[in-house]
């Protein structure tokens, strides 16, 4: 037993060690929840989509929900032109979800409290948003730095501007997922430390607080996601229909 | 068909409370909330980025402290405005 409220977040090595040239690529316990969290989701998608009901049975209507609420997601957000990337933000949101959610579950770790796991997903979108603003509008996408409207003068000065702003994009979808995973289990761990040392006497107030902090980290874990896919649909939207 | 039209008969009624729903709580929603968290972060990753950025190009040309400085104040600037944008797309959408 362990009072220290970062020791969750430690990575450890599953089994053999793999190094690959200079590469570790040895299986890990966030190896192991992300594996988990995709065959859940695959499980889940499975079995939703396995009988084709009418009335839809319980399961079904979660994966029927899922989808609905991508489709309108991506619909409200870039347009009828982002459809063909419905896979791309259903599967990004599902797994961000997932990793969340089963983070909450106790003993188990949290694979998005790491910034490299969320860091490497918002890279993903920011790259992949790159390449199709490029592709779709050639070398037009750079007007995305001139702003219609300003000043000669101060043009310079804001094509720097909008410049960190785009850069900007990975790191603050990163930065916030991880920030908010991060200091909700941290706290949550500090919380059932108290109840620990304050002992059956003082330990009821804590207790209460752990109890209203996992709802509100529930609640959390849902809204990431769904920041972190409704930000990929901005992105994408920026990427297919150019004008501000 | 007698299954079908109990179902129809409680779709038409399941609608009507969604709808009574929709009244009550508008505005409320965890929609609103994600965009609160949103802001916050924006403002913070443009200085990081700038900042990053400025230090970067010191080292490539030699200016030391200069375009760190320079580019932090930009990042600075860069926030703010990532977070007005934000806002008025917010309010936008709201009249809307």
């Amino acid at each position: 037993m362990t009072t220290n409220p970062m020791h969750q977040f430690e990575v450890y090595r599953m089994g053999p060690e793999i190094n690959l040239g200079a590469v570790n690529l040895s299986f890990t316990n966030a190896s192991f929840f992300m594996a988990i969290s995709a065959l859940t989701i695959l499980f889940l998608l499975f079995l939703g989509t396995k009988k084709k009901l009418l009335i839809p049975s319980k399961i079904q209507l979660i994966t029927e929900m899922s989808y609905t609420f991508i489709a309108k997601m991506i619909s409200d957000t870039a347009g009828s032109r982002a459809k063909p990337f419905f896979p791309f933000v259903f599967t990004l949101f599902m797994f961000v979800l997932f990793c969340n959610m089963i983070g909450m579950l106790p003993y188990s770790f949290t694979v998005t409290s790491h910034i490299i796991v969320t860091f490497m997903l918002a890279a993903i979108v920011f790259v992949g948003v790159t390449i199709i603003g490029f592709l779709k509008h050639g070398i037009k996408y750079l007007e995305l730095f001139v702003p219609k409207g300003v000043p000669i003068i101060l043009l310079p000065l804001i094509v720097i501007i909008e410049i960190i702003s785009y850069l900007s994009r990975p790191v603050s979808l990163s930065v916030r997922l991880f920030a908010n995973m991060m200091a909700g289990h941290t706290m949550l761990k500090v919380f059932g430390g108290f109840v620990v040392s304050l002992g059956l006497l003082g330990g009821w107030l804590p207790l209460s607080f752990s109890v209203a902090l996992t709802g509100l980290e529930i609640l959390v874990a849902f809204l990431q996601a769904y920041v972190f896919a409704i930000l990929t649909c901005i992105y994408l939207n920026d990427a297919l229909n150019l004008h501000h | 068909m007698k299954d079908l039209n109990k179902i129809s008969t409680r779709l038409e009624i399941a609608k009507k409370k969604i709808k009574k729903n929709q009244i009550k709580d508008n505005g409320s929603n965890a929609a609103s909330l994600g965009k609160a968290l949103k802001i916050s972060t924006e403002l913070v990753a443009a200085v990081v980025v700038g900042t990053t950025l400025g230090f970067i190009l010191d080292n490539w040309f030699g200016t030391k402290p200069w375009l760190t400085i320079s580019f932090f104040f930009m990042g600075v600037a860069t926030g703010i405005l990532n977070v007005i944008k934000s806002a008025k797309n917010m309010h936008k959408n709201l009249k809307r």
